[in-house]
């Protein structure tokens, strides 16, 4: 139903740096082209934006009828809101008439979205219940058939996804062996998790994969670009003594990243240094003996959902008399444009802690993971670089990038072969083969063979 | 939420004071054009409470646009000597070579002049333009807002005890924040 492009010309040029993509992909090549290009970034917004699950919020942002969020699909602005029967709901944010956006703040509260045009007024479920003059107007119009579009919604543990296309899976089967994940780090807790404040919004000027990708599995990375971080003292763990742990291709393009010796050895900061009275509202009697030492023994875990919506628990600390505190990070990698990302940034915590340790879990983050962040701040130098490479012509059609990394005996990652939970799983982090698949992921979706 | 109100500074003594927070101010902003941050971390109170709330597009009847929650910037002594620690590390990516910046500071106006436990504090508002521009580019990023700053006077002069940055964004423009504002 979707192996039409071969036959769309409009995308020709793509297709073509696609099918090379997808055979130097065996060879863990990639060619560099793909991280600025303008005919490939409107085919991903067709192929790929318009057809998957993406993270939109949490649940707790909109906690009472008529609470509503702006968020974005793709380029796509929709109301995330919550109806008079409480029902949560994705609605594109235009009127039906010309088009005109019918919310005008990022959040709030409101019964009903007026028009500011010519007056099309709709409730906070989407339909259309009137306009003004209707009956010298409008008076034949069949209402019911003019609510705002509504996009497909579902949500996990409170994290809200919509999806923009009927015939993508359910969410649960769309996040494939992820879902375990999840399940595991978002399920913790039986009262769940709350967003703390509202999300971060800044501007990047890089490509939106080279985000996805660094979540979905760059541990390498972390040895060097974020060593002053280290420096000073901001993560108590060694970046080298970080790189023991688990890649693991979580099914549709999803990867997840664990730090986690092999064999279980004492320690130093057990349940990522949550403080014990936290711990014990943790519903570990239901976790399985290997997702109890993830959650016992694990330094770091993040991973990235296909396409756009990453994940990240850290254990750090914003000064460094302080003892290191676990921050739980969502993004939103917005794309707008090739050369431009739109960074939500989310914290969540479990809402059954003290608001003290929520603050303090918040300072982590930001401290570390966010437009301030002693972190993030090198990232996103390194992103908006690869993106100006990408756009250049020499290198753009010269230079191919090597992804390499735990392949052909290179890089010590090898197949976790008795790896117990879902996903396919490769110890330690010294591989690229998250990003491949990733990129794999990618080129069967853009090429409709997914 | 903001500081409202403006002291009549046509008073000799609130003169005197608003000049003594604007020539503080001045300077201060100097140690930061200049990268001099272990000049600058010496004007700043040990109790310093450094704050760049997040601001949100909201309804004009909502009680504020401005998160109580959440922050780009919530920084005591502590984190602040780490991210200046940060700055002078050799693997400071970000801001090395160091981006250029300048602090456009006008409309000082006195806030507050109070005696606290014998310790005289002002709060003195005034309005932030930080134009930066990095590396080899020509482009070059631009940052408004509003400064509640609450200076001390002590034996050794004037120290910044707080630092509020209202911001005049909702989405950042920038793609980090490297610096002080
Ligand atoms: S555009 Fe909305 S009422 Fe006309
Ligand atoms: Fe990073």
């Amino acid at each position: 139903m979707h192996n039409d492009t071969a036959a769309t010309p409009k995308y020709s040029r793509a297709i073509s740096l696609l099918k090379e993509m997808r055979e130097s992909l065996k060879e863990g090549i990639i060619p560099v082209g793909i991280f600025n290009d303008r005919e490939l970034y409107e085919m991903e917004i067709e192929k790929i934006f318009t057809r998957k699950w993406i993270f939109v919020g949490h649940e707790s942002e909109i906690p009472s009828p008529g609470d509503y969020v702006l968020r974005y699909i793709g380029e796509d602005p929709f109301i995330v809101n919550r109806d008079e029967s409480g029902e949560i709901r994705v609605m594109l944010d235009a009127c039906v008439h010309r088009g005109v956006r019918v919310c005008r703040a990022e959040k709030g509260n409101a019964s009903h979205f007026r028009c500011p045009y010519h007056g099309f007024i709709y409730k906070n479920n989407g339909d259309l219940i009137g306009m003004p003059a209707q009956q010298h107007a409008y008076n034949g119009l069949n209402k019911k058939e003019w609510g705002l579009l509504e996009a497909r919604c579902d949500t996990l543990h409170g994290l809200i996804f919509a999806c923009l296309d009927n015939d993508t899976p359910p969410l649960e089967e769309y996040l494939a062996d992820s879902k375990y994940y999840l399940d595991l780090l978002f399920g913790l807790q039986d009262e769940g998790l709350e967003v703390i404040g509202e999300p971060q919004r800044w501007i990047v000027k890089a490509n939106w994969k080279v985000a996805a990708e660094n979540f979905s599995g760059d541990a390498y990375h972390l040895i060097f670009l974020h060593h002053s971080a280290y420096e000073v003292g901001s993560t108590p763990f060694s970046m080298l003594g970080n790189m023991n742990g688990e890649q693991i291709l979580a099914g549709n393009g999803h990867c997840v990243d664990i730090s986690l010796d092999k064999t279980p050895q004492p320690v130093d900061m057990p349940y990522w240094n949550f403080p014990q009275e936290i711990v014990d509202t943790f519903r570990l009697d239901r976790l399985d003996p290997k997702g109890l030492e993830i959650v016992r023994d694990s330094k770091e875990m993040l991973g990235n959902i296909f396409p756009n919506s990453s994940f990240l628990l850290m254990t750090v600390t914003p000064e460094k008399d302080l003892p290191p505190v676990p921050f739980i990070s969502m993004r939103q990698w917005r794309p707008k444009g090739p050369d431009e990302i739109e960074i939500w940034n989310w914290f969540l915590m479990f809402k059954n802690t003290p608001q003290s340790f929520k603050e303090a879990s918040y300072r982590a983050g930001s401290t570390t993971f966010s437009l301030s962040g002693i972190f993030e701040m090198d990232d996103s130098m390194t992103w908006e670089t690869i993106t100006q490479t990408a756009g250049n012509r020499f290198a753009r059609e010269n230079l191919k990038l090597n992804f390499q990394m735990g392949m052909n005996g290179m890089g010590k990652a090898k197949r976790d072969e008795e790896w117990p939970l879902p996903g396919i799983a490769y110890y330690p982090r010294y591989g690229e083969g998250n990003q491949r698949y990733f990129y794999e992921s990618y080129v069967q979706t853009m090429l409709g063979e997914d | 939420m903001e500081k409202q109100q403006i002291i009549d500074a046509c008073d000799p003594v609130n003169r005197r004071l608003l000049l003594e927070g604007e020539q503080f101010l001045i300077r201060e902003a100097e140690l930061l054009d200049r990268g001099q941050y272990g000049d600058w971390i010496g004007l700043l109170a040990a109790d310093i409470r450094y704050q760049i709330p997040i601001r949100i597009t909201r309804e004009r009847h909502a009680a504020s646009p401005f998160s109580d929650q959440a922050w780009h910037m919530n920084e005591n002594m502590g984190s602040i000597a780490m991210r200046v620690e940060r700055t002078f590390s050799d693997y400071n990516w970000a801001e090395d070579p160091p981006s250029r910046t300048r602090h456009f500071l006008t409309n000082f106006r006195l806030s507050e002049a109070v005696d606290r436990g014998g310790e005289q504090e002002i709060v003195v508002r005034s309005n932030l333009l930080l134009f930066r521009s990095r590396f080899d580019s020509p482009a070059y990023e631009l940052v408004s807002g509003e400064r509640e700053d609450t200076l001390r006077r002590t034996s050794d002069g004037w120290r910044l005890a707080k630092r509020i940055v209202w911001l005049d964004h909702t989405t950042m423009g920038i793609s980090s924040l490297g610096i002080f504002l």
